[in-house]
């Protein structure tokens, strides 16, 4: 029986597998990054790999599950069995991001077929390579960031290749904690696929996949509808980068089509600021789904319309072997600027510029409680930039993570041994407009042992958070260390810089951009600004000509 | 012959109820009765449905009350003005919270605004660290300042909430008299005296909605109670908490919001003492009203009681954290009143928004328009338009069509496809969250009995348990104001989260025990300070643990004095609770994040008599027959037996619907049924022994 309802019902049912699956990894899962910031995502796809439904957790990663599974099948063809699990994380062989990101498949058969696959990825702590933590601004080629998964058997028919498992955990400097996460992940994909064939057996594996038909299908209409009612023509923009390139894209929308042209940018990076072509795909699709449906789950249908033009050896589509690690600055960019090259025309779908940087930051050392080696990870959070109505939000993270939680200061100071001497709303100037843009972060760690190291790569830190109408930009991202010495460094990307007793890592992310003239404000909002100490009395008069 | 007599006041939205239980060697009498609850002075209508019921107040030997006066003034943003203290450089911890954007393709995301705004939040210099040591000495020389500032802007309640409180109080014990010293009439609340756990957004957001809150609950309790007082009630009522137990009305006074889930938490406890009656420790407890179903979990007798509480959380919103013990549970907006529509592409939907009790389902004929689960019920003959909420409603049949058939007419099907569609997308929604309680986390539901509650518990309980699977299908005696019979089970309750960390290598125990003999120690004094025998005090004792480098925990319960002897059995445990939940273990090292010990002592707890079992012959019970459209099952000619007449003993079986004023219960046609001791409805699925 396959009417409406049913396929309704097992629709939702995906839904919350996909939920659980989360949760469960979340629960499990051994390193801060994936339990507290969440840098993970589940999902289930249909047999040929499209994504179906996707948990909670980051945009960035709903888009990067069905391309790992559609690598395996193409690789692996007959030879997937039931309970077998999959790994891979290279980003030419299915992995999209960069070699930190984990991502496992397991199959899910009924009467000896595949009707379905569930999947996760995680940011694991350290996979080896040249610098702790696997990331470094120095890498050139991809082998300087770890250990390659290239799509390969885990577990085989429900036993654990032991080869395998040790290859990948004596690569790591951490290997009690990527372990602890590959066994988190492992239980995720294994709830997911047991539930999977309770629903197939209960309901018959043709409705099943006939549930997962429709409810792509239905993805696309939604898409198409929302389409329909975008302005047509081809939308461009070129704009320069903090480090003196320029990037170009244009976007034709059309009644049914939605193209995103990134062929014209520069060569790939020799270093390690570049993007696959699958990541670049991905950040399009994020967007498209924000200016089109952000209400309905996501879906292979939801993105139909869409296309992307990319041409080899650039920056978005680089080339084997080039280096990735910082993958998420460039796709931001990317993100960010089909964004910009948009709003302008739909400025009710799509508000001003916000920090749109995930202000990575590493900072690692040696705990002088315990004598355990710890590492930071962490994305930050900053300002959201204004629409027409509403002030931006204050510190939440970039367009590029969701149901990601920031780590409070008292977790911090007791699993890495360091003091948190402030976490504050950024006041600098920046962002105002009619409606101002939400404040960025000020994050202090006072360091307590020598020998620590802090790694980090910001972007919009020289071009700051576009503003609309005539508001102001937004202030910036940057750290700053505080030396013990006495001097005041200032960094927007920086790797492996020493840090000793007493060193400050300050932390500044970016007000979100305004929308529309400062001088229109209301003043009772501007009153109210300078009551909470977001402005001064003297910027409320440069800025908002504001009169006392 | 003496009589005690025990009473039991919910003030709800709409209506506040009242369950009175007489027990003498004669047997039980129980009375129940509703009347309006009586905005703002609730005192009123409390002493209304007691005068209504038949109830002398200088009679009642023991009485609970519940509220939802907490839940209400913060959702509906009817607090006092907050002023903040807290810890110099984290001003802004409150409105930075935790970042996230659970909404995460919606770029016009509205973060929750914090409850106190930036102006009135204070920072006083001074740091712990996490072991509680003093890094920073504490300077109290800002605070006549802050304090002017706070009373010149209109503060009406103070928090107080600093780094690390959790590891050692003292700063906020030494900020919080300093306050009270220079403002003695202000209500001032420090998060120690809530919480002991980690997490500083989560804690100051639990000390500050608690200030919120403060006056407004106090100066309802203190009228409640002088009311009550001067009506000659002898003893003060308790009052429900979220941790399923009772308490103080003082203690409730001083931090009332404890009470946040008091209402969902009463039932649940019904539930889990039901069981014990029954013998069924192991439930499924689902209760469904009007606007929401909510579920919960109970193992072996025992409620699962956490700490991770939000309000207003969903897919759309990141909410707000209110760490205080509450009971573990899952609610959807679900309920009879929940509005069935059609999105844009002809997808069925069922809530979350409601029809309230204005206008109602369409069928109440007060001008409602859109069809409810309640009106495909009536559709489907499931409940009996003749006998629409106990007689008390003519059903408008003709505005449930119209309204089903605006459904149907969007899906392109009948009206009575429509009604099947909606009681099928509701119960699916509805089995979804049982799942979130149960296999979710590792628990078989072929291993639990269903308890269904609430108006509409029953009407949806026999589907849910056959798509389940469950044991049984258990409707309870008075399941329409089961909450309220639950309160009356009660205990008095106090559930201590401490964080603390422990490895559990030899040599650990000592340091593990303190912490639980300190809980334990405050716990007595607390209890001791209250007039309660300390020999009727009882501790269960969890430990919080996980695999080193984890973060979250499982609890684990531990029997008896920990000691170095007794750890290889405690991480034995673990390992097992966790690979049960989490389908694996590891060989890493365990430790401990911290305890959860509940301390609790019966308090005029109600015994239930049995009466004894009659003939099995119900049909004395019948009504009649009328055809009910089961959904799945289709059209079946059902017995009605009239609620109100079953007896102890008496069984039948399926297709049938049992009538009583505040219920229907739906039994479906290879069901069996049997009536208990008590007078619950035990209903066994299709093929069971």
């Amino acid at each position: 029986m396959s009417d409406q309802i049913t396929l309704e019902i097992i629709q939702n049912s995906l839904q919350a597998t996909a939920d659980e699956m989360f949760a469960a990894m979340r629960k499990t899962a051994m390193s801060s990054i994936i339990y507290e910031v969440l840098d993970m995502g589940t999902g289930i796809t249909d047999a040929e790999g499209r994504i179906a439904s996707s948990g909670a957790g980051i945009p960035a990663f709903i888009g990067v599950l069905d391309k790992s599974v559609q690598f395996i099948l193409s690789k692996f063809g007959d030879d997937i069995r039931p309970n077998d699990v999959f790994i891979t994380n290279d980003p030419w062989h299915g992995g999209v991001t960069h070699l930190n990101d984990l991502v496992l498949a397991m199959p899910v058969f009924a009467d000896g077929a595949i009707i379905a696959w569930t999947a996760n990825i995680a940011h694991n702590s350290d996979v080896g390579g040249m610098a702790p933590g696997s990331l470094s601004g120095d890498a050139t080629e991809i082998f300087q960031e770890g250990l390659r998964l290239p799509a390969v058997k885990l577990i085989r028919e429900g036993v654990t290749d032991q080869a395998v498992m040790d290859i990948i955990t004596c690569n790591s400097r951490m290997p009690d904690f990527l372990l602890g996460d590959v066994w988190a992940a492992i239980a995720a994909v294994r709830i997911g696929a047991k539930r999977l064939e309770d629903l197939s057996d209960k309901y018959t594996p043709i409705t099943f996949k006939a549930a997962m038909e429709s409810f792509m299908d239905f993805g696309e209409k939604t898409a198409l509808a929302e389409l329909a009612k975008l302005p047509k023509g081809t939308f461009e923009l070129s704009e320069p980068q903090d480090d003196g390139r320029t990037y170009n894209v244009k976007v034709t929308i059309t009644e049914d089509e939605f193209i995103v042209d990134l062929r014209d940018n520069p060569a790939q990076d020799p270093a390690c600021t570049n993007t696959s072509r699958d990541g670049t795909i991905v950040c399009a699709q994020m967007l498209f789904k924000s200016v089109t449906d952000p209400e309905t789950p996501a879906n292979e249908g939801s993105f139909r319309p869409l296309k992307v033009l990319t041409t080899d050896g650039t920056v978005f589509h680089a080339q084997e072997p080039a280096a990735i690690g910082f993958y998420f600055e460039t796709e931001v960019r990317v993100y960010d600027l089909i964004w910009r090259c948009l709003a302008p025309y739909v400025p009710e779908r799509l508000p001003a510029g916000h920090f749109s940087s995930i202000c990575g930051t590493f900072v690692g050392g040696i705990h002088p409680d315990t004598g355990r080696q710890y590492t930071i990870i962490e994305p930050q959070i900053g300002g959201w930039g204004a629409w027409n109505g509403r002030d931006g939000n204050p510190c939440i993270f970039s367009g590029f993570h969701g149901e990601t939680y920031n780590t409070p200061a008292e977790i911090s100071e007791a699993r890495n041994g360091l003091y948190v001497d402030k976490m504050a709303l950024n006041t600098a100037p920046g962002g105002e407009g009619e409606f101002n843009g939400g404040r960025g972060l000020v994050l202090e760690y006072r360091i307590r042992t020598q020998d620590g190291f802090l790694t980090a790569g910001y972007t919009r830190s020289v071009v700051k958070p576009w503003s609309l109408d005539g508001a102001k930009e937004g202030s910036g991202n940057f750290i700053e260390v505080d030396t013990v010495a006495g001097g005041r460094e200032h960094y927007a990307f920086v790797s492996g810089l020493g840090l000793t007793t007493d060193d400050v890592v300050r932390v500044i992310t970016s007000s979100g951009a305004g929308f529309g003239d400062p001088k229109k404000r209301d003043p009772k909002s501007v009153k109210m600004d300078i009551k909470n100490g977001f402005l001064t009395p003297e910027r409320a008069r440069e800025v908002h000509g504001y009169k006392e | 012959m003496t009589t005690t007599k025990r009473i039991a006041t919910d003030v709800g939205g709409t209506f506040t109820d009242l369950v009175a239980i007489e027990t003498s060697s004669a047997g039980m009498k129980i009375t129940t009765a509703k009347s309006d609850t009586t905005p703002p002075d609730f005192e009123t209508g409390v002493l209304n449905v007691m005068a209504k019921g038949g109830i002398d107040p200088k009679e009642v030997d023991f009485m609970v009350h519940g509220t939802t006066v907490v839940i209400n003034a913060l959702t509906e943003r009817k607090g006092v003005t907050v002023g903040l203290i807290t810890t110099e450089g984290f001003r802004d911890t409150l409105e930075i919270a935790r970042g996230n954007r659970p909404d995460f393709f919606n770029l016009h995301y509205e973060k929750p605004q914090p409850f106190v705004p930036r102006y009135l939040r204070a920072e006083v210099p001074g740091r712990m660290t996490y072991l509680g040591a003093e890094r920073i000495p504490l300077d109290l020389g800002g605070l006549v300042d802050i304090v002017e500032h706070f009373h010149a802007e209109g503060v009406q309640a103070i928090a107080i909430s600093l780094l690390h409180s959790y590891a050692n109080t003292r700063h906020e014990e030494a900020v919080l008299k300093e306050v009270q010293r220079l403002w003695p009439e202000a209500s001032v609340v420090a998060s120690h005296q809530i919480t002991r756990e980690w997490r500083e957004y989560e804690r100051s957001n639990t000390a500050v909605l608690s200030a919120y809150v403060q006056p407004v609950a106090a100066r309802y309790l203190g009228n409640l109670d002088e009311s009550l007082r001067e009506q000659g009630l002898p003893q003060s009522p308790y009052i429900m908490q979220s941790n399923c137990g009772v308490d103080s009305l003082a203690a409730t006074s001083a931090v009332p919001i404890t009470m946040v889930e008091s209402g969902p938490a009463s039932g649940f406890w019904g539930a889990a003492e039901l069981g014990k009656l029954i013998d069924e420790p192991d439930i499924l407890a689902l209760d469904i009203g009007g606007t929401t179903a909510k579920c919960s979990l109970i193992e072996g007798g025992e409620v699962r009681i956490m700490t991770d509480y939000w309000i207003e959380r969903s897919r759309k919103s990141a909410g707000y954290p209110i760490m205080v013990p509450v009971v573990d549970l899952v609610e959807i907006g679900n309920g009879g009143g929940s509005i069935a529509w059609v999105d844009d592409f002809e997808k069925l939907h069922v809530g979350p928004q409601s029809a309230g009790a204005l206008p109602g389902p369409a069928a109440y004929g007060k001008g409602g328009t859109r069809a409810t689960t309640t009106d495909a019920n009536l559709w489907l003959g499931r409940i009996n338009k003749d006998f629409f909420c106990g007689g008390a409603i003519d059903a408008d049949m003709e505005s449930a069509k119209t309204a089903l058939s605006g459904v149907g007419d969007k899906l392109g099907v009948s009206v009575d496809e429509a009604a099947q569609g909606i009681v099928r997308i509701a119960n699916n929604n509805m089995v979804n969250a049982l799942k979130l309680v149960s296999l979710n986390r590792g628990h078989d539901t072929r291993d639990f009995t269903l308890l269904a509650f609430g108006g509409g518990g029953a009407m949806h309980a026999v589907a849910l348990g056959q798509e389940l699977q469950v044991k049984k299908v258990v409707v309870p005696a008075a399941a329409s104001v089961f909450s309220a019979w639950g309160m009356m089970m009660s205990d008095l309750r106090r559930d201590y989260f401490v964080t603390q960390l422990a490895d559990l290598s030899d040599g650990a125990a000592e340091g593990i025990e303190a912490v639980f003999a300190k809980a334990e120690g405050e716990a007595r004094d607390t209890f001791k300070a209250e007039g309660v025998d300390p020999a009727k005090l009882t501790f269960l004792r969890y430990g919080k643990f996980r695999y080193q480098n984890q973060e979250h925990t499982t609890e684990v319960l531990l029997d008896g004095v920990v000691t170095n002897a007794a750890l290889t059995k405690i991480a034995a445990d673990f390992h097992e609770a966790y690979e049960r939940e989490y389908t694996y273990r590891l060989e890493a090292p365990v430790e401990m994040v911290g305890i959860h010990l509940v301390a609790r002592a019966e308090v005029g707890k109600l015994e239930m008599i049995p009466a004894p079992l009659g003939d099995p012959d119900a049909s004395a019970a019948i009504k009649g027959t009328r055809d009910v459209d089961y959904a799945l099952e289709g059209k079946h000619p059902a017995t009605i037996y009239d609620g109100e007449k079953l007896r102890a003993g008496m069984a039948f079986n399926g297709p049938a619907i049992i009538e009583d004023p505040g219920t229907t219960v739906v039994i479906h046609p290879s069901n069996t049924v049997s009536v208990d001791a008590y007078g619950n409805i035990h209903i066994l699925l299709e093929g069971q022994p």
